[in-house]
């Protein structure tokens, strides 16, 4: 079996969920089935230097674009799939590979799964089990080859680091496909950490749609401050402008891994999770006890917020007092 | 310019879900269902649109309450509603109503086709890319803001680590929605009892475009994955139990 790995990177980064997807093809495969990266983008390097766990790397390069919109990363990867002939070929969830995948599915007419956690070999399809739902239920499915499958970030370990040998590199120069598409990038925002970087935050209270209103923020700001901890929010919460986009934790937010992440009303949707369920000690409140934030949640309550938001932070001032 | 805008209805996740008996469906009897939160704010993008630069805003719904949300949508400012038939009444798989949605941008002479970026439901691939291609049009999924530059649609898109990228596509186009420029608006009750009497359009399903699928051996709910505990649903004991928890771990002054 041959199975192709999409990668990205942007900026001189690679997004460390390409390492993840050429774990997730060695997993799927077995002994002899060949794993080939794919990467496009606009320089080489991060890709280089980094993918040479899968076999090969059939890269493209366009100097002329910042960022590669999805529309050209699915046009050569196409070009790639019609090349290689691959039995299955894995897109990460993200931004690019929203388009990337169904676009490859409607033109190639294979079966697509999205959100997927876990892939196994099962004769001559595949077993994968995918999320549904906001996390909440579990989609046991059967695939039959050639498929596609959207990979989730976080769900594999990161294969290992290691430089790509110049022989195993298969390398084009993409400048003519990005000059013909038809989306075209005008401009390119990448946030200003002058007031506030997550990342870099040792101790966060997050507040979710739970929270209910934008007066009710300063409720757990006042628990974070008693904490020294940066107030942050889920999409919903940023999206109401309750809350500036710096301080958004997930997918198309910041990836953050505080000592201390509590989390209020969040109800840990996956594109949530991928942002912080690697932090420390994560202690969650919410009064759904299936809400998906309690699988990663070292603690968690299900009562109502506001009362023990009122209940811990009048007890953290009275010890802090003493 | 005409704006076709999909409102897909799906169980409300935040509700309780249970497994039918066979196991390969969620319990549809008692489910609320509601509009999918991304296709609220393409909804909202579209009549923003329509304000700003003026088009013709036909909303489709599809699932159980259909009626109910076209009518809000009307409320809302779209100028026309359709009701889609859906296939069965399981999941709305976005894979398999492409079709009829590239029907209807077709017969509708849209220019602009926008739905939410994703469906809770959407196991088996996006509608916007679906649609997009099977239409030979460009796509783009995650916006967070739309506007008309001269003739061209731009399009801000939500990339991770909080960067955002803007382009610049020539219509047509199928955008898929993250988040409205502005927050969905409310409507008052006078307008939504003005707007039930709209007339509401049928359309049929088209066959789906695609042989071959994926299928769902089994449904389940995930295990709780954690070692988590938990502290249970009494406040003051909670917050008893966290003070000395983040006193024991450092993170207070106790
Ligand atoms: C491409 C893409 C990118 C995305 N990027 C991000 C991202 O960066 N970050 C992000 O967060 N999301 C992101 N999302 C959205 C994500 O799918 C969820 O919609 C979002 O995380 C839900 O936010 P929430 O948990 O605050 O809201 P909800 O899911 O509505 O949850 C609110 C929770 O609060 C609980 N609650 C309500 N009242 C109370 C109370 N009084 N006390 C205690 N609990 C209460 C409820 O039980 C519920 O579980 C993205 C989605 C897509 C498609």
């Amino acid at each position: 079996m041959r199975i192709v790995a999409c990668t990205e990177g942007s900026f001189g980064k690679l997004e460390p969920f390409s390492l993840e997807m050429i774990a997730a093809a060695r997993g799927a495969g077995v002994a002899g089935d060949e794993v080939v990266a794919f990467f496009a983008g606009q320089e080489l390097e991060p890709a280089i230097a980094n993918l040479g766990a899968a076999d090969r790397l059939v890269a493209a390069s366009a100097g002329n674009a910042e960022l590669i919109a999805a529309e050209s990363y699915a046009r050569l990867l196409r070009d790639t799939v019609a090349a290689e002939e691959p039995d299955l070929v894995l897109v990460p969830y993200s931004a690019n590979g929203l388009d990337v995948a169904g676009d490859l599915a409607a033109r190639t007419g294979w079966p697509l799964v999205s959100y997927v956690n876990e892939i196994r070999r099962d004769g001559d399809r595949l077993t994968v089990v995918a999320q549904v739902y906001g996390g909440k239920i579990l989609a046991e499915c059967s695939v039959p080859l050639p498929a596609i499958l959207m990979v989730n970030p976080g769900a594999f370990a990161e294969a290992e680091r290691r430089s790509v040998d110049p022989s195993k590199l298969q390398h084009s120069d993409a400048t003519a496909v990005v000059a013909e598409g038809k989306v075209r990038l005008v401009g390119v925002d990448v946030p200003s950490y002058d007031s506030v970087d997550l990342t870099t935050a040792e101790r966060i209270v997050c507040v979710g749609r739970g929270i209910g209103d934008e007066a009710s923020i300063d409720i757990a700001r006042g628990l974070a401050d008693i904490l020294g901890a940066e107030i942050a929010g889920s999409r919903p919460v940023v999206d109401s402008g309750w809350l500036p986009k710096v301080r958004q934790v997930g997918k198309s937010g910041q990836k953050v891994k505080p000592k201390l992440y509590l989390a209020l009303g969040v109800s840990g949707a996956p594109e949530h999770l991928e942002g912080m369920s690697k932090s420390d000690l994560i202690i969650a409140v919410n009064t759904d006890p299936k809400a998906p934030i309690f699988n990663v949640a070292h603690f968690g309550a299900t009562c109502d917020l506001f009362d023990l938001v009122a209940n811990l932070s009048e007890r953290l001032q009275a010890a802090s007092g003493r | 310019m005409k704006i076709l805008v999909v409102l897909r209805m799906i169980p409300d996740s935040a509700g309780e879900l249970e497994l039918t008996s066979d196991g390969r469906g969620i319990d549809r009897e008692w489910l609320d269902f509601q509009l999918n939160d991304f296709d609220d704010h393409a909804l909202e993008e579209a009549i923003l649109l329509k304000e700003a630069v003026g088009a013709t805003v036909v909303a489709v719904a599809i699932g159980e309450g259909s009626n109910r949300v076209l009518q809000m949508a009307v409320a809302r400012g779209a100028d026309e509603a359709v009701a889609l038939e859906a296939e069965g009444d399981g999941i709305i798989e976005s894979r398999a109503i492409a079709s009829s949605i590239v029907a209807l941008a077709r017969s509708k002479a849209a220019d602009l086709v926008l739905c939410g970026v994703q469906s809770t439901e959407d196991l088996f691939g996006q509608l916007v890319p679906y649609a997009g291609t099977l239409l030979g049009w460009p796509h783009v999924s995650g916006s967070s803001r739309l506007g008309i530059e001269g003739s061209a649609l731009r399009v801000t898109q939500e990339r991770g680590g909080g960067i955002a990228a803007t382009y610049e596509i020539a219509l047509p186009a199928v955008i898929g929605v993250q988040t409205a420029s502005k927050a969905p608006r409310y409507v008052s009750g006078s307008k939504l009892r003005e707007a039930s009497k709209t007339a509401i359009g049928k359309a049929p399903s088209e066959p789906a475009g695609f042989e071959r699928s994926a299928e769902i051996v089994a449904l389940r709910l995930p295990g709780q994955r954690g070692t988590g505990e938990n502290l249970g649903d009494n406040p003051e004991n909670v917050a008893e139990r966290l003070a000395s928890i983040l006193a024991a771990k450092g993170f207070a002054g106790v």
